[in-house]
């Protein structure tokens, strides 16, 4: 390994320091009113339901349709798993069979001036069926809506799976923004079948194949080939939202009837107004007196090791926030908070287990240097599978209960859940979120910035005696 | 480098090793106790589950002026008899202000019911002029395919979790050493479960929080004390399992009594500041963790390796007679 030298602990803290703070006040720059946002501070955390409170909506079936219990369960899924999608991992969704209502409830998007309730609501309960149609031809109904009537070839069941792509277009001059579908291949009557017969039907002639989101036409291309091979493609004037959007919407699958907003209000939050203040102050308590009782126990390591948990609070938070591009943001809620708590603690101990070793290896007679390099080795084993069975729990929760598109969900959902729907569950994917978090976060906090700042420091001549790693002065 | 420090290494065994593995009878002791705590609890508190897994009515009325949300909690509970959450609102399509009442129920709520509740309200509640706005029955079927995924979900990861356990520490007997540490799991959340009953808390979606929490650091714990044994086996290739158990649980002992008072006394805070501030729905969430914490850090030292050694010395035992 590469000599750690003196300055290597400033370098340590300097960076702990920028992450902690960018990670608590986000960068953001204000030109005039605008507020362009490139690191998500604290401000910018969508706490759950439990903890903020939210909207409250109800819906029911359009005009006099009656669902089934079936139905009705199914639409509760579709409206979970669109929820999920959308980025509210948190919600309560309640269905009265009686009444054929839905009862969704999720929380306010905190930070963000410009979140539309009513633009959610409507991307949740009152989602266009989607339609493969031959030719464009449309007629008026009872209500004077232009609807279309062309001959159905396919529904939004006869789809496999659904995603967004940047491809070139006909003519190979420029690119954009297409949903690519993947039929259905099972059966005879499978939706790649159907589409065949249709292509082939149709290919030459003048009648288009359009394609219909509710009464809205979203393109009518000419068939030139019939295709067999299951696969098609919807372009329109996408954008990079616009198709994702429109994909995620096919995969959650179809509504099996048409929703309507009933009633839609706020709601104050589970817990009680103020109960995230409450929560701060007792992690403010604990936090400073674990630092106490951390630095009293173990002097200089245990000075090291609170730095350590700062940067751990810190990547939590961050994790949260979605400070690291290349994941999401997650929704606060109480379990994700659980899942935080759980986190440190393991951070702290992580720290316990190595400052005890420490002690130990002093007492055996060792040099300081050679007790703070075995020490923190063999602490190692321990801290590494302790937090490698918390991996494997945060994984398999977060497979289990998030998003179906997923990557573990995928895996998961075919084996061991298959008796199950492929439910998101926000409260429990938010503890699986937070709790891998905080578990890389551990060991990049809790075990090697703090090695290289024990091993930095202890270069210092004023920081050579062994008392102030625990051991006795022989 | 590391294999020539192993080889010199001394043992340093601490002055005064505690005998664990003496212990049997008093983890039987505490589990029975664990056991008929519950049961008690159950019989006199009862079990009460939360709306979302058992089904249950949301009723909203609009109003006007102030209402007290404690108030109204108190007068429908005396109706209807089992816990009720009341929630305030704001309506986004109509506007004006509503207040929504939501409760467990059996067999949902009847007319005559709904007309005692809203009586009661009008009466005790006479300034605010409610008027029934909505009043929906909501079925579990959501909720329980929930619970039934979670309890599906953390089996698979206690499977997983053994598994892992029995690679990475099968040079002490692996497998045995996995079971063991899930069952003293299954004794911190059985006293997490009890405590919830016990206090009379309602089975919400805070307690999917507190199980799985102490799913992870009771693992957690108990491997570090299994890491220490594995250590040690190489160190002490000699030592009777009892002997190397001993001495790894006090070796362990400083350890694990600071960590749990870091972790229990941060759920301590938590639970004091909740009660001083007044936001009891909380508390749910907070005992039971730290309840399952305390529970965790004994399970860890006595229950998973105890249970062990007896386990690992039945089967020498046995593995002599056949002989």
């Amino acid at each position: 390994m590469k000599k750690t030298g003196k300055k290597t602990f400033f370098i340590v803290v300097a960076f702990i320091a920028i992450f902690a703070v960018t990670s608590v006040l986000g960068i953001d720059k204000l030109y005039g009113d605008n507020r362009t946002t490139y690191v998500k501070g604290v401000d910018d955390i969508r706490l759950g339901i439990d903890i903020k409170g939210g909207v409250d909506v109800t819906f029911g079936p359009a005009g006099d349709f009656d669902a089934d219990e079936a139905q009705l369960d199914s639409a509760t899924e579709v409206i979970k798993t669109r929820l999920s999608s959308l980025g509210i991992t948190d919600n309560e969704v309640y269905s009265d069979t009686k009444s054929d209502r839905i009862i969704v409830r999720f929380p306010w998007k905190v930070g963000e001036s410009n979140f539309d309730p009513e633009s959610a609501v409507k991307e949740l309960g009152e989602m266009a069926e989607l339609t493969f149609r031959k030719g464009t031809d449309t007629t008026t109904d009872a209500e004077g809506n232009t609807v279309p009537s062309g001959e159905i070839v396919l529904t939004g069941d006869d789809i496999a799976s659904a995603k967004s792509q940047y491809l070139p277009t006909d003519d190979g001059k420029d690119l954009e923004y297409v949903v690519s579908l993947e039929l259905k291949s099972d059966g005879e009557n499978s939706g790649k079948e159907k589409f065949a017969a249709a292509t082939a039907e149709l290919m030459g002639t003048e009648t288009p194949i359009s394609i219909w989101m509710d009464n809205t036409m979203i393109s009518a291309p000419r068939v030139n080939s019939t295709i067999t091979d299951g696969k098609a493609q919807i372009s329109g004037s996408f954008d990079a939202d616009s198709s994702k959007k429109l994909a995620d919407q096919i995969n959650s699958g179809a509504l099996p009837f048409k929703m309507e907003t009933k009633s839609f209000r706020t709601i104050s939050p589970t817990m009680g107004e103020g109960s995230l203040d409450a929560i701060l102050l007792a992690a403010l308590i604990a936090f400073v007196g674990i630092a106490v009782y951390m630095i009293f126990l173990y002097r200089l390591p245990g000075f090291v090791a609170v730095i350590a948990l700062c940067g751990q609070v810190a990547g939590s938070i961050a994790a949260i926030t979605g400070w690291f591009g290349f994941m999401n943001g997650s929704t606060l809620t109480i379990p994700g908070i659980a899942g935080i708590i759980l986190a440190v603690g393991m951070g702290v101990d992580a720290n316990i287990i190595t400052g005890e070793r420490i002690k130990e290896e002093l007492r055996t007679g060792k040099s300081l240097d050679a007790a703070i390099k075995i020490a923190y080795k063999r602490a190692f084993s321990a801290i590494l599978d302790g937090n490698i069975t918390n991996v494997i729990i945060a994984v398999i929760l977060m497979g289990a209960f998030g998003v179906p598109d997923s990557f573990f969900s995928k895996i998961l959902n075919k084996t061991i859940f298959f008796a199950f729907g492929a439910t998101a569950e926000g409260v429990v994917y938010s503890f699986g979120f937070t709790l891998l978090a905080g578990v890389i976060c551990n060991f990049i906090f809790g075990v090697f910035a703090s090695r290289l700042m024990v091993t930095s420091l202890s270069k210092f001549k004023c920081f050579k005696n062994r008392k102030l790693y625990g051991g006795d002065t022989k | 480098m590391s294999k020539k420090d192993t080889q010199k290494e001394v043992v340093l065994t601490p002055k005064k090793v505690y005998n664990f593995c003496s212990k049997k009878k008093l983890i039987l002791g505490v589990v029975i106790g664990v056991l008929l705590v519950f049961i008690a609890g159950a019989v006199i508190q009862g079990i009460h589950l939360a709306i979302e897994f058992k089904g249950g009515t949301l009723i909203t009325y609009t109003y006007q002026g102030e209402i007290n949300t404690n108030d109204v909690a108190s007068t429908v509970k005396d109706i209807v008899g089992s816990t009720v959450v009341v929630r305030t609102g704001e309506s986004l399509d109509s506007g004006g202000k509503q207040v929504t009442i939501s409760f467990t129920s059996d067999q949902g709520l009847t007319v005559d019911r709904q007309t005692e509740l809203t009586t009661a309200l009008r009466d005790k509640f006479t300034e605010n002029e409610l008027e029934i706005y909505d009043s929906n029955d909501v079925n579990p079927a959501s909720g329980r395919e929930f619970l039934l995924k979670c309890l599906v979900a953390v089996i698979f990861a206690a499977i997983v979790v053994i598994i892992y356990i029995a690679i990475r520490f099968r040079n002490i007997g692996g497998w045995s050493a996995g079971v063991c540490s899930i069952f003293a799991l299954c004794l911190d959340l059985l006293v997490a479960f009890a405590t919830t009953v016990v206090c009379g808390f309602n089975i919400d979606s805070n307690i999917v929080a507190v199980f799985l929490t102490i799913l992870g650091y009771s693992i957690n714990n108990t491997i570090v004390i299994y890491d220490r044994i594995r250590e040690n086996r190489k160190l002490m290739p000699k030592a009777s399992l009892n002997e190397l158990i001993n001495v790894s649980c006090t070796q362990s002992l400083t350890r694990s009594i600071r960590t749990s008072i870091t972790t229990i006394g941060t759920m301590l805070i938590v639970t004091i500041v909740v009660m001083v501030t007044g936001y009891d729905s909380l508390l749910s969430f907070s005992v039971p963790l730290m309840m399952g914490l305390i529970s965790g850090t004994f399970s860890s030292l006595f229950v998973a390796p105890v249970t062990w050694s007896w386990w690992m010395n039945k089967r020498a035992a046995k593995g002599k007679s056949s002989k």
